[in-house]
This record gives structure tokens, C-alpha cells and sequence, in this order.
């Protein structure tokens, strides 16, 4: 038994500023052996801790897929204590991690299927994670779609990525902002994420979806999908909850009898309909 | 058979000290008994369920699970060991006893937590069978019982009408307490008190069901209208175990620590982002209700709740536990959803 | 119980039919213990109860948004509970309107009043509250210790504390929406259930109550830990009392103590 409290030390590679206070950090273990046991247990949708000593310890998703063996990236908002420290250290400095923790997007079981990726706001670095995974093993999936929607044009992360998957011949990329949220030069939409998928009228044909956003975004685009038939089984999302162990003991995550920390955080909606609703 | 004069207990207290144990044992503090580290002149009272539960010996209410140096800009993570002694649980009532089920099942469903299981390893658990309930008791409507022996080593039966208590040792690490005590026992003859009378308070069969499609009953809200969300409850439970983890440090070093938590609290489940899904007391008092006599039974087999009614006693409010249960059994026999 | 009991219940009975208030807020037995009974209807009013166990200051609840809802809402006060509705009067908390209190103490029950009347009762009937004689015994013990001997008795008494913050919710005066002991950026107090931050916490609470505190006890009664706060509050409010002459809770209209600042005030760094 080992202390698994314990995190390892990540040096970060580069940092970046996405959006206003939204940063991303590329992050290369210091530790061999950790690495090891990360990318044997890895697979995309699973999450850490990372964390500074003295301010604490945060939760967000490996935004990396595991098809990216040198590095794992994260980005996330400045939001309180432990973000706000995390975002103030630079490239060259070391934070902590623990993980990966809880279950997987089941990609596997996806192959040779559709795959329509919808996501708002900062709520993309989970996606993004399969979205490259998916890449990475492209000729192992069907058609894929992505619709991302942010606020305003500043809002958008990942533009260097919206860029290179806008080039690809075999992604098809819609972005979109709020009405207002545009600016002279911006060439997508304009319109609210559930609209805009409402609009292009995927085909739920062997598709299957994968949501993230904020809670308003889900409300309103689950039952568009459902009006286009897909079924409740076949549409993913993450919880969001609340954590502080990651690994089933400290009771924060808890919706009804589920740990979202290691039963999730990758739920289909189906699953999500059955927890208590008044608690997520 | 072995017996202890009921006056003798502080001297097992002591005999066992003296061999090395960390003896928690129910002490007089103020008007109040406390479990806690015996030492020399504090007074034992057998008589008396102490305010606080023996889970505080397994999982202290704050504990240091990391640290780190800091050198300018750059820190240093340093390897941490649980910090377990010998331990030995004098006198705990079956209720705390039976408390430690449900959390070892939480600390080693999945992950192993090694710093409870260390606690756990060390500790040896001398049992005192129950010969008087109070009016807030009620382990016989959870499965327990007043003279239960699950999870004990040994047990301390009062007998002779309270003159004395038979020591009966249950495991390997019972033994080494009747050895190590050797000394102030005696063996002879003695005849075990009855056990407490604990009238059954509720059903607790009738409060799952009811709890299983009771999520969103308008009853939860007069049910905690009394509630103000504090910890008290959370925190004397032998069997609550959530928890914080927080970050203290100076400029040159620092501890990471496990500190209890409480899903009464507001804070305990909002998000940074300000959304809170327990966003009122009725909400979390349902949590609080619900984890106990669903969810955990749904997950691990088990209740946890184990009725040794401290949550009612303590509650400065009058929030009390088995009073919703039989509330809840009540509105599940009306048929009130 | 009290010998009117009777009058408190036809009076909760009269508030609710008449539909002056929503609830009435007062206690009932449950074994030997007294807890409080949130009344909506008329008809429930047997339940309600008095006597001098009746020690949880019900205007804690005040704060609380399932009660708040349910205003305009009637209180069963004794003194002291009644002095905590002048303070939170006083701090905005609560309105001429919102609340009626159904006045008692040990003796029984003296009528139905409303904040104006109840500030009347107050500085009438109740203007001096001899302190707990056994208090001032103590305190008198703790003040003749030297600094090293008070420090090391109160590390003591705050040494079982659990961070459980009954106290804090058995108190009508602590109202934040946000305590400072929730505040981590940056981290104002510990929150680990140790030494230094026992003391800070219990020390800090004692200085935000410097001003405010009615002596009710409700913090004391609800500390599962048996902590000794009405020490501290003691204290503090005759300190309050000596430097400024000033009695927490009998003027809905007063100043705070420690929020506000006069031209006269007597310290030279003031001005």
C-alpha cells in the first residue's frame, strides 16, 4: 500500500493563454516510473489532480489523448485559490499531479460509427481530448463533426486546433458564438450551440454524440439530439462535480449512490437520467 | 474466566499504556465524557456514551497526508508516512464498534487508503457491552444490538450487577489485551449483567424502500426545517467519513491535510464556478439521510448508520436522526410519498 | 413547563388564524429534550411548550431561507432571544412587520408584541440581566492567571473542538453569507481542526460577536465538545460594556460598536 495522496511533480513544457483567464500547460513528468503507470492506465475521458503545494489541488480533465505519449496537456479557468496559483506559474516551473482517475469514453466500441462532438465554452478540453484520439486512430471511425460554441470569438479555445481541423478534409468543424459575440472578421456562425446543431441536423444514423458544456448548454441541445433520434444510450457527457480525492473516499462527487470520481465522470445520458436530478 | 473490578478499569488503562498502547478510553472532561488518550489521573466512566466516536482514533479529524519545501519559486514534495501507533479502543460501545464496517468497506473499495488502514492495522478494539440505552439509542432498529461483538477483539461484559466486568477475548489481538492487562485482572467467576433494552425506534427496511423513490418528496423540507447546517452531527458520527483536503503552509514549508468534512455544510458540494446542486439545507439534510440508509446500503451492503443516537443527543437544534426515520416510517405506512 | 402555557398556545392560535403570521416559531418536548416546533397551523398549536430548558435561541432561524419564506412568522423569545431580535433589527436583518414575538420567560408568557414592543418590554422589564454568577467566578479565576497560564487554559479548552461550527449556526448573529473562516483567498484562519487554528477560530468568532453578542448561551449549549464560549462572550461584551457603555440588543436603533466611529470618539488614531 502506498500513500495515494502522494502526486508527482510535472515539469511544464509551455504554457499558453487560450481565452481570458483560460490557460493551458504542457506538462512532461519528471518521474519515469510515473509516467509508466499513467500511460498503462490512461485511456481518454479520465482525469487528475493537479496542484500546487500551498494552494491545493484542482480537478480537470488529461485534455491530451493517450495517443500523445510525451506530454499531457490541461486548461483550465481561473476560478479561486488553486487555479489562480496554477495559472501563475510559467513554463520551466514544476506543478503536481495525481491520476489518471475515474472511467473512459468507450472509443472502442465506437469504431467504424459517427461521431458528432458538441461542446461550449471552456467545457472543449475534454472533448478535445477524443477528438484527437479519434484523429490520432482516424481511419478506425466514420464521419466526424465537431460544433463548438463559445460566448464571443475571445471565448474560443484551442484556435490554433479549431484552424487545423477546419484544413482537414475529413473533419467537418462548425463554430459558433452567441449573437453578439462576433466580430467583423469572424467567419462561423452566429447563434446559440443548440440552435446551430438544431440547424445542421446531424444524422443520428450509427452516430454517436459527445456533449460537454455548461449546464444551460446541455439543457437545451440533449433534447435537439433526441429530436433527431439519437438514443439516450448513445449520447456522452461528463460530470463536473465537485472533488477533492478523485478516488472514491471523500464523498464530495457523490450523486445518489455513484462516486462520479471513479463510476464516472463519463456518463451517457441515459445513465445521467437515471441519478437524482436534484443533485447535479 | 478473566474479570476486572469496575473500579480497576483506569488501572487496565494504565497496565496497558505501560505495555505500549495508545489507549483511547471513554475519560471524564468537564462535565462531559470524551473518548480519548487515557493518561495518568484522568478518570474513566464506563457509565456515560462519550460525545465523540471511536472513528476519531481511525480517521483523525485532521490529519497530515502530504508534505513540501519550498526553495524560491520551486518546491519539494516529501514522502509521508501515516503516523500509526499501537492503539487499543478501551471500552467503546458496540455501536462504535460496528461503525468500523461500513468504513473500512469506504476505505478499501476500490483504492486502498493506507493512512485509515494503518490505524485500522494497529488498533485493537476492546468492546463494552451495553447494560443501559438512553433515550436516543437505537442500534437494535440499524441491526446492531447492545452486546454485539462485531469488529471487537474483545469485549468488557459488566456483571455482579456493575461490581465487575468479564473480559472475553475474541481474536489473536484480544489475547495480547488480557495478557498485557494480566496484571489487574483476575480469574475467577462472575455473572454477566443483562444487556440494555433497546426498544426498536423504526424500521430501517421500511425507510430504504421508502428512500429508494423518495428523492423528491415535498417531505424533506419539513423534515429539516430545524436543521442549520452545521457539522456537529457529521462530525460526532462513528461512521461519516467525508472529507476536505487543504493546503497550510509558510514560506518555507508546508503540510497537506485531510480534514473532516460534512455534507450539511453549504459549501461542501458548490462549485467554484458558483453552481451549488445541494443549494439548501433540506437538500443537504436529504444527502445526509439518504447516504446513511440508501446509498451506502446500495453501494456496499450495509447501513451506515449504526444508532448510537449521538446526533440526536447533540444537535443543538433538535435535529434528530431516529426521529425522521420514524417520521419517514410513518408517511412510508400512510402510503405519503 | 410555565403555568400559562395555555395563553402561548390560544395566542400562536389567534397569530395563525388571523393569518398575522405564516409560522410560529417555538419549542416542544421530545423526551427530556426541548426542540423547536415550526407551527403552520392552527391546529397544532397543542405542541407547543415552555419551560426554562428552553434554551436554543430560535431567532437563529431567521437566517435560514426556508423560514424566511414563510414570513411574516411569530417567535416565542425569552430576553435574551428577544435582545438578539434587536440586534439583528438593528443590523437590518429583520423588519418592523416581519417578525411578532410571543414574549416569555421563567414566569410565563407576557403577551404578543411587536418589535417596538418588544424593545419597550425589553428595556423595562429586562434592562439589567445579572450575569451567571458561576461565570463571573470563573472568568475571575482565568483573569488572574498570567498570560502563559490563560493562554495555556484556553489551548486546552479549545483542544476537543472539532470545527464542527455549531456554534456558528446556533447563533442568530452569525449571518454572513460567507464566514471569514470560508474566505481562502487569502486563507484568513486554519480550517484543520488543530491548535492554532482552534484558537484562532474561537478567538476571531469572539471579536466578530464584540458589540453584537446578547449572552444568550445558544453557542455553548450546542457545542457537542462542551467548549466554554459564554466565557469568552462574557468577557467581551463587558469589556463592550466598560469602554463603550454600550448593552448589545436593546436598542433596535444602535450603531454598531465596532462598525461605526464618532467625531468624540476618544482615541487619538480615529481622527
Amino acid at each position: 500500500m502506498s500513500n495515494l495522496y502522494q502526486p508527482t511533480v510535472m515539469r511544464i513544457a509551455s504554457a499558453r493563454d487560450e481565452a481570458p483567464e483560460i490557460r493551458t500547460f504542457r506538462l512532461e513528468f519528471t518521474d519515469d516510473q510515473y509516467k509508466q503507470d499513467f500511460y498503462k492506465k490512461y485511456r481518454v475521458g479520465m482525469f487528475g489532480l493537479y496542484g500546487l503545494p500551498g494552494a491545493g489541488e484542482s480537478t480537470f480533465c488529461v485534455a491530451s489523448p493517450p495517443t500523445r505519449t510525451d506530454y499531457i496537456e490541461c486548461t483550465f479557468r481561473r476560478t479561486g485559490r488553486v487555479t489562480a496559483a496554477l495559472q501563475d506559474r510559467e513554463a520551466g516551473q514544476t506543478i503536481t499531479f495525481r491520476g489518471p482517475y475515474g472511467n473512459s469514453f468507450p472509443i472502442d466500441q465506437w469504431k467504424g460509427r459517427n461521431i458528432i462532438f458538441i461542446a461550449g465554452g471552456i467545457a472543449l478540453p475534454p472533448v478535445r481530448s477524443v477528438i484527437w484520439n479519434v484523429l490520432d486512430r482516424r481511419s478506425e471511425f466514420g464521419k466526424v463533426t465537431i460544433v463548438y460554441g463559445a460566448r464571443t470569438v475571445a471565448d474560443l479555445v484551442y484556435k490554433d486546433e479549431l484552424a487545423q481541423w477546419e484544413a482537414m478534409d475529413d473533419v467537418e468543424l462548425i463554430t459558433t458564438v452567441d449573437p453578439g459575440g462576433e466580430t467583423a472578421d469572424w467567419k462561423g456562425k452566429i447563434g446559440f450551440v443548440p440552435t446551430v446543431v438544431k440547424d445542421s441536423a446531424p444524422s443520428p444514423e450509427d452516430c454517436v454524440a459527445v456533449v460537454c458544456g455548461p449546464p444551460i448548454m446541455i439543457k437545451f441541445t440533449l433534447p435537439v439530439l433526441t429530436d433527431l433520434g439519437f438514443a439516450a444510450g448513445d449520447i456522452f457527457t461528463t460530470l463536473e462535480n465537485r472533488m477533492k480525492c478523485g478516488i472514491g473516499k471523500c464523498g464530495r462527487c457523490n450523486v445518489g449512490s455513484l462516486y462520479v470520481c471513479k463510476d464516472g465522470p463519463v456518463f451517457t445520458v441515459e445513465q445521467v437520467g437515471k441519478m437524482p436530478q436534484g443533485d447535479l | 474466566m478473566k474479570t476486572l473490578e469496575a473500579t480497576k478499569l483506569a488501572d487496565l488503562a494504565a497496565a496497558l499504556t505501560a505495555a505500549g498502547y495508545r489507549v483511547i478510553a471513554p475519560c471524564q472532561r468537564g462535565d462531559q465524557v470524551h473518548l480519548e488518550c487515557y493518561q495518568a489521573g484522568k478518570t474513566l466512566r464506563a457509565d456515560v456514551i462519550p460525545v465523540n466516536s471511536a472513528k476519531d482514533a481511525l480517521f483523525p479529524r485532521s490529519e497530515v497526508i502530504g508534505r513540501y519545501r519550498f526553495e524560491g519559486n520551486e518546491f519539494e514534495t516529501v514522502p509521508v508516512a501515516p503516523q500509526a501507533g499501537k492503539t487499543v479502543l478501551l471500552a467503546v460501545r458496540p455501536c462504535d464498534a460496528a461503525a468500523l464496517a461500513p468504513l473500512d468497506a469506504v476505505f478499501n473499495w476500490d483504492y486502498k487508503d493506507e493512512f485509515y488502514n494503518a490505524h485500522r492495522d494497529a488498533t485493537t478494539v476492546v468492546a463494552l457491552a451495553c447494560t443501559a440505552a438512553d433515550d436516543q439509542c437505537f442500534c437494535t432498529s440499524v441491526g446492531g444490538s447492545p452486546d454485539s461483538t462485531a469488529n471487537a477483539d474483545a469485549v468488557l461484559r459488566p456483571a455482579d450487577g456493575g461490581k465487575r466486568f468479564i473480559l472475553e477475548s475474541l481474536t489473536d489481538k484480544g489475547q495480547a489485551i488480557a495478557a498485557a492487562g494480566q496484571a489487574v485482572l483476575t480469574e475467577g467467576q462472575a455473572q454477566a449483567d443483562p444487556p440494555a433494552q433497546v426498544a426498536p425506534a423504526f424500521d430501517s427496511a421500511a425507510v430504504t424502500a421508502w428512500a429508494k423513490d423518495g428523492f423528491d418528496s415535498p417531505l424533506w423540507k419539513e423534515l429539516s426545517l430545524a436543521c442549520m447546517g452545521c457539522g456537529a452531527c457529521a462530525y460526532t458520527c462513528p461512521t461519516c467519513h467525508c472529507f476536505d483536503i487543504q493546503d497550510e503552509a509558510t514560506r518555507r514549508e508546508g503540510v497537506r491535510l485531510r480534514n473532516w468534512d460534512a455534507c450539511g455544510f453549504g459549501l461542501f458540494t458548490k462549485h467554484a464556478g458558483g453552481h451549488n446542486p445541494r443549494h439548501d439545507q433540506a437538500s443537504r439534510w436529504r444527502q445526509r439521510v439518504m447516504h446513511k440508509f440508501a446509498y451506502f446500503p446500495e453501494r456496499f451492503e450495509m447501513l451506515a448508520c449504526t444508532g448510537c443516537g449521538r446526533c440526536g443527543r447533540l444537535c443543538g437544534n433538535g435535529m434528530s436522526i431516529r426521529e425522521v426515520c420514524s417520521q419517514i416510517e410513518q408517511a412510508a405506512q400512510a402510503g405519503v410519498k | 413547563m410555565v403555568a400559562n402555557i395555555n395563553e402561548i398556545q390560544s395566542a400562536a392560535a389567534a397569530l395563525l388564524n388571523e393569518g398575522k403570521v405564516k409560522l410560529v416559531l417555538g419549542y416542544r418536548v421530545r423526551g427530556n429534550d426541548r426542540v423547536p416546533a415550526f407551527v403552520t397551523q392552527a391546529d397544532q398549536v397543542g405542541c407547543l411548550a415552555y419551560d426554562s430548558a428552553c434554551t436554543q435561541n430560535l431567532a437563529a432561524y431567521l437566517r435560514k431561507g426556508e423560514v424566511r419564506s414563510r414570513m411574516p412568522l411569530a417567535v416565542v423569545a425569552r430576553p435574551e432571544v428577544m435582545r438578539s431580535l434587536m440586534l439583528l433589527t438593528a443590523e437590518s436583518q429583520i423588519a418592523e412587520g416581519q417578525v411578532t414575538v410571543l414574549a416569555v420567560d421563567e414566569q410565563g408568557f407576557h403577551g404578543v408584541l411587536d418589535l417596538a414592543g418588544t424593545a419597550k418590554l425589553l428595556n423595562e422589564q429586562y434592562a439589567r440581566i445579572a450575569p451567571d454568577s458561576s461565570l463571573m467566578e470563573q472568568l475571575a479565576k482565568i483573569e488572574a492567571m498570567t498570560p502563559q497560564e490563560r493562554s495555556a487554559f484556553w489551548s486546552e479548552q479549545f483542544e476537543p473542538c472539532t470545527r464542527c461550527y455549531a456554534c456558528r449556526a446556533a447563533c442568530p448573529g452569525c449571518f454572513c453569507e460567507r464566514c471569514i473562516v470560508e474566505m481562502n483567498t487569502p486563507q484568513w484562519i486554519s480550517t484543520a481542526a488543530e491548535s492554532h487554528g482552534n484558537f484562532a477560530w474561537h478567538m476571531i468568532r469572539a471579536f466578530h460577536q464584540a458589540g453584537r453578542c446578547v449572552e444568550c448561551g445558544a453557542c455553548q449549549d450546542a457545542c457537542p465538545q462542551g467548549i466554554p464560549l459564554m466565557l469568552l462572550n462574557h468577557f467581551i461584551a463587558r469589556e463592550v460594556e466598560r469602554e463603550f457603555d454600550a448593552r448589545n440588543g436593546y436598542d433596535p436603533q444602535a450603531e454598531p460598536v465596532i462598525g461605526s466611529w464618532k467625531q468624540d470618539d476618544k482615541q487619538e488614531y480615529i481622527r
